[in-house]
């Protein structure tokens, strides 16, 4: 009896009462209430130097203010932007570049010593030759975005493909491969681990990159509003830009750790 | 190459006449196989045995077109495979499987056994899905097609890799150390499973191993070798009737078979060592 109310349309709620009200969730909850009633405490009480910070209950107020302010939308859609456009053109540009210097020994007896030098070079301090060198500071955010990405992504396949087991490839010339067989059907795959933590930390990367170069370089996104805020003297609106960025950065991940599911099968499995 | 000319004539046959090969990676020549000499009749499960790093796998690695040898011939069927002045190329008549497996991690089953003939282009995708579905089905595979190689076990994940090589209907099935590193069950199992495949298609088998037993247990012919450099110690004729169970395992011939090649290898291996010891002295 008690098994069949359990699974009413097709929901099994014993499964999912447990899953929610889990001795881990439960913590995580009491934890973050205690940390946010905790801070609060803290301000009322001008304890030094977290005393100087908005209270939660003053965030929670410009919060109101803010999801109903379309300005604050677009400012979440800018970075957004911001951010594909960078992150999918060192993609584009990455992949490619990073498989030709891991099969090539020639191109990457040629082309790696640039990568050697560029490399080590922080993204944000391309952001004064870059705004020189575009036309408008959009281009330039997002080309540095895309430097960000791209020198993560392109580093990492190298390296996926550089170590290929020398067994997988025999075994695929044994069964008759050719040369375009090796490559789609061996280098490709046996990469694509590699390709998806390129992606990965590229994504962080890129995240940390837009952010301060809109506070340097733009007058939108989330980056901008949270220094603006900060110029302006709103501080409950720059604790609402950091939970932005976070929440953002969080749900870049997300979306990624999706397509890697969907790239990588293979390593989902158990 | 299509199966019919396989009915007519045994196919299979190597011959390995006087080949040394000298590795000169940097200047300090290595010589790993020393004017070695073997004729294999086709069908015939033919197995290497000697110590470790001796050279067994480098005279394999030739006869599959890894890379080539300094001198001597290596045929097969009448055809030149390779010399000290021809490179030999790898092919799917000689299929390898590996000391530790390289069935292709980010493909299912199917599409490993299938990769043979959808790579080769003889077969359409539908119909060597067809005919892997049947050969699983035969070799008691079944149900596992849709997995990852991760999601089985080493032993099934040996018994593909074997099943893959045949979808190929190769002249000669290189193993080299398959079973290496295999708990003693599983190692029952997957014999059993070859010699199956062995009575069933009499295809040759070059097989290097260094467990004796293994080799007595499914050799034809056990050429046990020597130290590096590779030579060839000892032939013996493996007299046990096929098909062969684990039955065999107990019977005089094992037994008497098993102790001429202890004596064999022992003398080897004791060589083996010292040489090592000299090296770290």
């Amino acid at each position: 009896m008690a098994t069949a109310t359990a699974t009413i349309q097709g929901v099994n709620w014993i499964r999912l009462r447990k899953k929610v009200l889990s001795r881990t969730t439960c913590r995580g909850i009491v934890s973050l209430v205690g940390f946010v009633v905790l801070w609060e405490i803290c301000v009322r009480l001008n304890v030094p130097i977290i005393g100087n910070v908005p209270a939660p209950s003053s965030v929670l107020d410009a919060l109101g203010k803010q999801l109903v302010s379309p300005a604050y939308w677009l400012s979440w859609r800018d970075s957004m932007i911001r951010i594909l456009t960078g992150f999918v053109a060192a993609q584009i540009v990455g992949i490619p570049i990073g498989l030709m210097l891991g099969v090539n020994r020639m191109a990457r007896d040629t082309i790696y010593p640039i990568f050697e030098i560029m490399r080590p070079i922080p993204p944000l301090a391309w952001v004064p030759a870059s705004v020189i060198f575009w036309p408008t500071p959009e281009l330039s955010m997002i080309f540095v975005t895309f430097l960000g990405a791209f020198f993560t992504v392109v580093l990492n396949i190298v390296g996926g493909a550089k170590s290929i087991d020398i067994r997988y490839i025999r075994a695929a010339h044994s069964l008759g491969s050719t040369r375009r067989d090796i490559f789609w059907r061996i280098m490709l795959p046996a990469t694509m681990p590699s390709i998806v933590v390129g992606m990965t930390v590229g994504m962080g990367v890129t995240w940390a990159v837009v952010v301060a170069a809109e506070m340097i370089a733009s007058q939108s996104g989330l980056g901008y509003l949270t220094w603006r805020s900060y110029v302006a003297g709103e501080y409950p609106v720059i604790i609402i830009g950091m939970l932005s960025i976070g929440v953002a950065g969080y749900l870049s991940s997300a979306g990624i750790r999706v397509l890697a599911g969907r790239l990588t099968p293979w390593l989902k499995v158990r | 190459m299509n199966a019919s000319a396989s009915g007519m004539s045994p196919r299979g046959s190597i011959s390995i006449r006087e080949v040394t090969k000298i590795y000169d990676p940097d200047g300090a020549k290595v010589l790993a196989v020393d004017n070695c000499s073997m004729e294999i009749e086709a069908g015939e499960f033919c197995v290497l045995v000697g110590p470790s790093g001796c050279g067994k796998t480098t005279l394999l690695n030739a006869i599959a077109g890894f890379h080539g040898i300094t001198t001597g011939e290596i045929w097969l069927d009448g055809e030149l495979l390779c010399s000290g002045a021809r490179t030999p190329s790898p092919g799917a008549d000689r299929i390898v499987v590996f000391q530790n497996g390289a069935l292709f991690p980010w493909f299912t089953v199917l599409e490993n056994v299938t990769f043979g003939p959808v790579v080769q282009g003889g077969m359409s995708k539908a119909e060597a899905h067809d005919r892997a579905r049947t050969m699983l089905g035969q070799m008691g595979l079944m149900g596992i097609e849709n997995n990852y190689p991760s999601e089985i076990s080493s032993g099934m994940r040996r018994r593909v890799e074997i099943a893959r090589a045949m979808m190929n209907d190769p002249r000669v099935l290189l193993l080299d150390e398959p079973f290496r590193a295999m708990d003693a069950l599983t190692k029952t199992v997957v014999h059993q499973f070859l010699l199956d495949v062995y009575d069933k298609s009499r295809k040759t088998v070059f097989f290097i191993t260094h467990d004796l037993e293994e080799a007595i247990f499914l050799g034809s012919k056990v050429y046990i070798m020597t130290t590096r450099p590779a030579r060839i110690k000892k032939v013996l004729d493996v007299d046990i009737p096929r098909p062969r169970d684990f039955r065999a395992l107990s019977s005089a011939t094992y037994l008497r078979l098993k102790q001429e090649c202890i004596e064999a290898v022992h003398e080897e291996a004791l060589k083996a060592f010292k040489a090592g010891e000299r090296e770290m002295a």
